[in-house]
């Protein structure tokens, strides 16, 4: 027992460490970097004059030291500064983009895994077979390929070809749970590449539980079919799949930003990528650190979660 | 061994079908572009335009040409910066006798591993404004972590070997021992991971090209084109189409031949 506190502890530190981490390059990469907020927001007549005013004004003249202390402190209080473009807190504008963004997360996520395992078991039981073939092939394939690609696809034949289904989001304001025919492409396209990674993986490791001596044993007391599956045979199989949701969490992430650019749907997302495009920086730090910390604390569910359904993996680490 | 029949091999087949029309036009569409011609209405269809035009009434069936290159031209670079600085780094945390060394080698990629890689990459293009050299060095980067754990675990089965223990009591030097049978045994595994992670790469250099970053607004390039002409795809489809159909293609065929060719390589060693 000692040893799995011991393991859940170094986990936890690991985590914080890459919060830690996260934060520090958030700030490294936005501050640091030769070209300054200063700079990019003179725009096209960089004088100089009015660049040293810009960077007063933001207290970039000020040792990189104390802006960073003055920025975690700031951070650890909640307070993540105040847009240069508009003036507004960073703080209004990630609660006006949560909603939606929030929304999608947790639809993808609701369908995520019952799809995925779905579609692995279905694999892994007619293993060889056409229907393992037609499942396998279709997840490799589809993997690979960029959500704006398989996006605008859809949206040509769903939303223009066929008129079944509104092209954008846009003129549906941010309430979009009372227009749920919006929400349809935006989260097919979200799902598309996690559902084939955790499907490939779930078939992969179902394949090998299904052949272990545990599960033989298990068919020689008569157990049935579905129980050894569900009960026996797919813990086991899940391990190393949740082992893997680090970057199928990353890949979840990235999807969000680019559907929302896709689709217009006024999200967290859109809101990065707009700050990005107005060089909005404090926007943008505390977007990031919020997008930064989300993934940390999910990867390291994710590895906890996976530690619980199969406490032996951690005699194999 | 019997090898040429199976689902392995007629999927290598189409694979190499699939990838191959978006290849061939993004390395050689180039050489048949010829000069642009003037600038038609934007959002035209036909007019002598086979694909008719753009959002700025250029002829797509040109930009489909040249528009392939720089995604492919991009992603190997970044895929060949990431080994660069991989493959010393893992060998060297692989073959390190020094507990010290090994940890300092590869824990601050851990924690690295943890930062989104498109975030990474839209991090600095709001500070910078990356050019094509500036997103395969990025995307690169962002590779870097994953790659060099990959090569590090190659490795250290490689190393493990009672082979490398008789190198070094023989006295080989470390080059010897490391290049030549460490370096060259991992080189199997090592080229898988190489071709899965040329189309993860893919898909990174076309996302974001297609947020904007690391391209002209203007510029022929596939993914550039999708999302340019969006705004004329009731009118005008083939321009957001076509571009959007190769990229599915190449990014779909690529992993489909990687994949046949893991398998075989898989069976071959049986």
């Amino acid at each position: 027992m000692s040893g799995l506190r011991r393991l859940l502890a170094r986990r936890l530190l690991l985590g914080a460490a890459q919060t830690a981490a996260v934060v520090l390059l958030v700030f490294a990469l936005t501050e640091a970097l030769p070209g300054d907020a200063a700079v990019a927001l003179a725009g096209d007549r960089p004088d100089p004059a009015r660049i040293a005013a810009i960077r007063a004004s933001m207290g970039l003249d000020r040792p990189a030291v104390e802006r960073l202390a003055d920025w975690a402190a700031g951070l650890a209080h909640g307070g993540l500064g105040t847009s240069l473009a508009s003036g507004r807190p960073v703080s209004t504008y990630i609660s006006d983009g949560f909603g939606p963004t929030l929304l999608l997360a947790a639809l993808t996520l609701a369908l995520l895994v019952p799809l995925g395992v779905g579609l692995g078991v279905l694999a892994a039981r007619h293993a060889g077979r056409w229907a393992d073939r037609l499942v396998s092939s279709v997840t490799l394939g589809l993997y690979a390929v960029p959500e704006f690609a398989c996006g605008v696809l859809l949206s040509t034949v769903f939303a223009i070809r066929l008129g079944w289904l509104p092209p954008t989001a846009v003129g549906y304001g941010a309430d979009l749970a009372a227009h749920p025919a919006v929400l349809v492409l935006p989260v097919l396209v979200l799902l598309a590449r996690p559902v084939c990674t955790l499907a490939r993986l779930v078939r992969a490791g179902m394949i090998d539980a299904l052949a272990s001596p545990y599960v033989a044993q298990a068919r020689r007391y008569g157990i049935g079919g579905a129980r050894i599956r569900y009960a026996h045979a797919l813990p086991a199989a899940v391990t190393p799949a949740a082992q893997q949701l680090a970057r199928t969490v990353d890949w979840l992430l990235s999807g969000v930003i680019v559907v929302e650019a896709l689709f217009v749907i006024p999200g967290l997302g859109t809101v990065l990528i707009n700050a990005v495009a107005e060089r909005d920086l404090p926007v943008v730090q505390g977007l990031a650190v919020v997008f930064g910390v989300l993934t940390v604390v999910l990867n390291t569910g994710a590895d906890l979660v996976a530690r619980r359904l199969a406490p032996r993996a951690e005699v194999a680490a | 061994m019997k090898s040429s029949t199976g689902p392995g091999s007629s999927r290598f087949l189409l694979g190499g079908l699939i990838v191959g029309v978006p290849l061939l036009l993004a390395l050689l569409g180039p050489l048949f572009a010829g000069e642009p011609g003037p600038r038609a209405a934007s959002f035209t269809a036909g007019g002598g335009h086979w694909l008719g035009t753009d959002f700025v009434g250029r002829d797509v069936w040109r930009l489909v040409l040249l528009g392939g290159r720089s995604v492919v031209l991009v992603a190997l670079a970044a895929t060949v910066l990431a080994y660069a600085v991989a493959l010393p780094l893992g060998l060297a945390s692989a073959l390190t006798r020094r507990g010290w060394l090994e940890e300092l080698l590869m824990r601050p990629l851990d924690v690295l591993l943890a930062v989104p890689s498109l975030l990474m990459i839209l991090l600095v293009a709001a500070v910078l404004t990356p050019g094509a050299v500036g997103l395969a060095l990025l995307v690169a980067l962002v590779n870097i972590p994953d790659a060099a754990r990959i090569v590090r675990a190659a490795a250290a089965e490689a190393a493990a070997r009672p082979a490398v223990e008789a190198l070094r009591m023989q006295g080989e030097s470390w080059w010897r021992t490391a290049v030549g049978y460490v370096g060259r045994s991992a080189t199997r595994t090592l080229a898988a991971d190489a071709g899965l992670r040329f189309t993860g790469v893919l898909y990174l250099v076309a996302t974001a090209a297609f947020l904007g970053v690391g391209v002209e607004p203007d510029a022929a390039d596939w993914a550039v084109m999708v999302d340019r002409n969006r705004t004329g795809l009731f009118v005008q489809p083939w321009a957001v189409v076509v571009p959007a159909l190769l990229i599915v293609a190449l990014t779909m065929g690529g992993n489909l031949l990687v994949d046949s060719a893991l398998e075989h390589r898989k069976k071959r060693q049986r």
